[in-house]
């Protein structure tokens, strides 16, 4: 048996992915319109997510920021969900952090990201992939300042 | 405060259980509750206590029991009077 290590060439990799249900974003803004996604999203991202296939946009930019929350592995930090932004280089999807995310994935060290969206008729889906080099005396993540895998 | 806690879990939270008959330390995420159904609770929460969740409470925590969720709201509505 042998313990698969979460680094490659020394740079840490993080993935974090995850589903919606396009019922569960469409009943979200039924019940709470512009406040749900004040909440969530940003002006760019209600302003991608047009037309037919609006709900399911919104869905697929919900899945990313789950699946970002995900890569940080930090279960206890406070994730406001709009420093999450998924922007556009064309058709490719591009990930933008900000505020107090942006500085905690400076602490542990993100290099490059790759995100990937998707969905079908009920539901959307998201992966990140992250390449980090070595974190910065990041307080959340001891481990990760040592320099180590595992918990 | 439970109980109004208890009945917004039961509008918005899409659990798998009833909220309303779950221990107040029982783990909600495990019970059914999703990270997007937190979002709807999170609404409901401030529409029912009249506040607003800043950003530092916005934690996986914060929602993960009926007895966290009452202390943050319960701190919240103290700084709001």
């Amino acid at each position: 048996m042998i313990n698969v290590p979460d680094e490659v060439d020394g740079h840490r990799v993080r993935v974090g992915c995850d589903v919606v249900d396009i019922e569960d974003v469409q009943g979200s803004l039924a019940a709470f319109g512009d406040r749900y996604l004040r909440k969530v999203f940003t002006a760019t991202e209600i302003s991608d997510c047009q037309g037919r296939n609006r709900v399911h946009g919104l869905a697929a930019r919900f899945a990313a920021k789950e699946a970002v929350i995900k890569a940080f592995a930090a279960p206890d930090m406070p994730f406001p969900l709009r420093e999450i932004e998924v922007t556009r280089d064309g058709p490719l999807p591009l990930l933008r952090l900000s505020g107090s995310l942006a500085e905690r994935a400076q602490h542990q060290g993100w290099l490059s990201s790759s995100l990937s969206l998707s969905h079908a008729d009920c539901h959307a889906m998201a992966v990140v992939v992250v390449v980090c080099g070595p974190a910065v005396d990041d307080p959340m993540c001891a481990v990760d300042s040592a320099g180590a895998g595992g918990r | 405060m439970q109980d109004q806690i208890r009945d917004v879990l039961a509008a918005h939270g899409r659990m798998a259980v009833d909220p309303r008959e779950v221990d107040d330390q029982a783990d909600l995420y495990k019970l059914g509750l999703t990270s997007h159904a937190s979002v709807d609770v999170m609404l409901a929460l401030e529409d029912e206590f009249d506040i607003e969740f800043p950003d530092e409470v916005l934690k996986k925590s914060t929602f993960e029991s009926v007895h966290n969720i009452a202390q943050v709201i319960e701190s919240l509505v103290k700084s709001a009077a």
